[in-house]
């Protein structure tokens, strides 16, 4: 047991040293994290320049061999080395955990030993110490007397102890820097958990109709294995139709349905999602399911409708609709929106009428040469169906929290930590201070903390004697 | 004559106004460039100095009234496309140009943003086309009090960082050839060696020369630089040392930045809380996002730079001012790029 255990000790302890004194110091460099934030933002960069997420054949006609875009940038070095999708490239994602590392170095190694040094603050005992300062200042004949008066009213925190004095103020401007780094940490890992954990389906759900969440457009793979179980139905979905056609506004009434027991219902619309346990449901997308309707006395039929190419790229649905019983004639019903107008044209595309939702139409009337006996229809519902977008992103309290400290943080850090030491001597008095960030305005505040010492001391020189008399 | 000019004036409707506005801005903006780098070039006449803050003053109420009225005349905070977000920033570089002289007390930041401000008003007031100018209904997805939070914080942390960026470049120039050794870097120690009275390499920042105007005697006559005080004796006490021009230059650009930094990271944010309440996904590589992103980093690498040992002085200096392409990239650039949310169109 000895015998093998020795060498690995002695092998995690080497492993430990290396950790601690090469490895740390390193990724607590400021200049490596100087280089990381640059080369992110270069890479970030290019991304922005090359067109991100196209097919082979565009890089293929965009970035030709011959002649080669700077002489270098050809399609097969974009598509090589990963060019055409930068932010999901291994080396980017490397380089943002790298980036990570170092924040999480810098903050162990660095800030938070600093944070303690601040707080173990000492007099300044000797008159030549306070040559070290940025800020100092030599008063003959003065005292400490009003001093930490003055140092109060501006704010300080003020020690005094005998003829030595020390006052600071603005220790959040020390504590901001780390709130930053963890919050940006937390940020990181929030989105890495959000993409290992989390999923992106496309649902579309006519009304009426239930369905579970299982066309994934995106998953993470703990995602893939605990999919939700409940069950989505589309209650209604209609749209809002301002008076010149545009659309409003889009609405589904939605239910969540749990072991068949409907456990919240809502309606969504288009910036108003719904959340069930963690996952969102948006308003995304629409279209037409199908019809229902009547020929005469027959019951009703509920037909699917189609979408249809138009050359104007606008949406069109269409449907067959038999108008004999072996379905060997028919009319072609067509739907340009939700608002329950439908266009009846007949096998040769002859226009026959229009047909409102809840209407019906004579076709023997309207076409009597083609239409002989009594034919009337009945559009008795257009049924449309909602696309919904369900997005899960577990990583969210942990980015959101991580936002709300960040703030927090980079506020906090805009302070400036400024300490003022002063020293009593037979002689006189040294004064003297420095700050880590707003060395202007804390020369003016020093300016004046001088300018009121020596006007005060002025004021005590008038003899007392005078008055008296 | 003057009776006739005032009820000529008054019998105007907003839309003439906002004209008036827009030409008289940019007249300002103008003269008080022109009256900073007269001030500049004769550093002994102190009116042109004055002539040119009393500009940028005008300028500022000028723009505010501008927008004002573009607010009654919408019913909603205008922000709406290039021409009033122009107009916003501009706005906001006369603010901070006010800031910035507070704490420098230095005409150089004058002469650095006025030319910007020149430049922005004119390129909304005379190059953008008319059909441009005109405040137009919002898009649905942006009829929201995100777009406020998120449009006007940004564009602010724009304006801070611009400002500080330019006034890293003045400090580029004032030190040009010289090796830098400020006073007390972020760290909070001291670089510069204690007591040189005159140090030989800050000889001519301390001396009141055309380079320099610590004595900015307008502002600053009541406060003598070290150099123009005689050497006294420990006895009679020790005069404490001042800032020189570049370290005035080079903190105030540092604070200025330090000011635009949490304002850009909390504009990023609003946008990002409100792209996932409304879309799902709060982050989605668009180009604008990623070149705010950008824009963070360079910043974020500008504050590090100044907290690492012997990197003090020229070389943060650097990154900011390329920090002042990488903002204007982020803010006009991205409009080359690509269309979306954020394209506030082109006219090319």
């Amino acid at each position: 047991m000895i015998i093998y255990s020795l060498p690995l000790a002695r092998w995690v302890s080497s492993l430990q040293r290396y950790f601690r004194h090469e490895l740390m110091p390193l990724l607590a460099d400021l200049r490596l994290a100087i280089g990381l934030l640059l080369a992110i933002a270069v890479l970030s960069a290019i991304g922005t320049v090359i067109e991100q997420e196209e097919t082979a054949a565009f890089y293929q006609a965009h970035y030709p061999e011959h002649p080669a875009l700077f002489g270098f940038l050809t399609w097969r070095v974009i598509l090589g080395l990963g060019l055409d999708h930068v932010y999901r490239t291994p080396w980017f994602l490397a380089m943002l955990i790298l980036f990570g590392s170092s924040l999480a170095a810098c903050s162990l190694t660095r800030q938070w030993p600093m944070l303690k040094v601040a707080r173990r603050w000492s007099y300044l005992t000797r008159p030549q110490s306070f040559q070290n300062l940025p800020f100092w200042t030599y008063l003959p004949q003065q005292s400490l007397q009003g001093l930490p008066e003055q140092l109060r009213r501006q704010g300080y925190l003020v020690f005094q102890e005998g003829h030595r004095l020390y006052a600071r103020k603005g220790l959040i401007g020390r504590i901001g820097p780390i709130l930053v780094h963890v919050s940006m940490l937390l940020i990181l890992l929030g989105a890495i958990w959000g993409s290992i954990s989390g999923f992106k389906a496309q649902e579309l759900i006519p009304s009426g109709s239930v369905a579970s969440i299982q066309h994934l457009t995106g998953a993470g793979d703990l995602a893939r294995a605990h999919l939700p179980t409940w069950q989505i139905r589309a209650n209604r979905f209609w749209i809002d139709y301002a008076p010149d056609g545009r659309v409003k506004q889009f609405y589904s009434d939605l239910s969540i349905l749990d072991q068949g027991q409907e456990v919240k219902r809502q309606t969504i619309s288009v910036n108003h999602p719904l959340s069930y346990r963690g996952v969102t449901l948006y308003q995304a997308d629409w279209s037409i399911d199908s019809i229902r309707i009547r020929v005469n006395n027959s019951p009703t039929f509920q037909i699917p409708v189609l979408p249809v190419r138009t050359e104007t790229g606008n949406k069109l649905w269409g449907a067959f609709v038999p108008t004999q019983p072996d379905m060997s004639q028919g009319l072609t019903l067509l739907l340009p929106d939700l608002q329950g107008t439908a266009l009846l044209y007949d096998t040769e595309g002859q226009w026959m009428g229009s047909l409102r939702q809840g209407m019906s139409l004579a076709l023997n009337e309207v076409a009597p040469q083609r239409f002989p006996s009594p034919l009337t229809l009945y559009l008795d519902e257009v049924i449309g169906a909602t696309g919904l977008q369900i997005k899960s992103d577990p990583g969210i309290p942990a980015v959101y929290l991580g936002f709300a400290l960040l703030m927090v943080g980079v506020v906090m850090s805009y302070f400036s930590y400024s300490q003022i030491w002063a020293l009593q001597t037979e002689t006189g008095l040294y004064l003297g201070g420095k700050t880590n960030r707003a060395l202007v305005t804390f020369e003016r505040e020093f300016d004046r903390l001088v300018e009121q010492q020596k006007f005060a001391f002025s004021l005590s020189q008038i003899p007392v004697e005078a008055e008296m008399g | 004559m003057a009776l006739l000019a005032i009820t000529a004036l008054a019998g105007m409707d907003l839309a003439q106004w906002q004209a008036l506005l827009n030409n008289v801005a940019f007249a300002i903006c103008l003269g008080a460039m022109l009256f900073y780098w007269g001030g500049a070039a004769f550093p002994q006449v102190q009116l042109l100095t004055e002539l040119g803050l009393a500009g940028m003053i005008g300028a500022n109420l000028t723009i505010a009234a501008l927008l004002t009225a573009r607010w009654i005349d919408a019913g909603y905070f205008p922000l709406s496309n290039l021409y009033e977000s122009l107009f916003f920033l501009a706005w906001g570089i006369t603010a901070l140009h006010l800031v910035a002289l507070h704490w420098s007390r230095s005409r150089w930041v004058g002469i650095m943003t006025a030319p910007v401000v020149t430049g922005i008003v004119a390129f909304a007031a005379l190059v953008l086309p008319e059909d441009m100018q005109v405040a137009q209904p919002l898009v649905p997805a942006l009829q929201s009090n995100w777009l406020m939070m998120h449009v006007t914080v940004m564009l602010l942390a724009y304006a801070a960082l611009l400002v500080g960026s330019l006034l890293s470049i003045s400090f580029l120039i004032v030190t040009r050839g010289q090796d830098v050794q400020l006073k007390g870097n972020s760290l909070g120690l001291q670089f510069r060696p204690p007591q040189p009275q005159t140090h030989p390499e800050w000889a001519e920042a301390t001396l009141p020369s055309p380079a320099s105007e610590l004595a900015y005697a307008g502002l600053r006559s009541s406060r003598p630089s070290s150099a123009e005080l005689p050497p006294q004796p420990a006895p009679e006490g020790i005069p404490w040392q001042r800032l020189s021009l570049a370290e005035i230059l080079d903190n105030t650009s540092y604070r200025l930045i330090g000011l635009g930094f949490p304002l850009l990271t909390i504009g990023i944010i609003a946008g990002a809380v409100w792209a996932n309440e409304a879309w799902g996904t709060y982050w989605s590589w668009d180009p604008k996002e990623t070149w705010a992103l950008i824009t963070w980093l360079v910043f974020a690498a500008y504050l590090h730079a100044r907290i690492t040992k012997g990197w003090q002085g020229r070389r943060p200096a650097l990154l900011a001012s390329i920090g002042f392409g990488v903002v204007w990239v982020c803010y006009l650039g991205v409009n080359f790029l690509g269309k979306g949310l954020h394209s506030y169109g082109w006219f090319f």
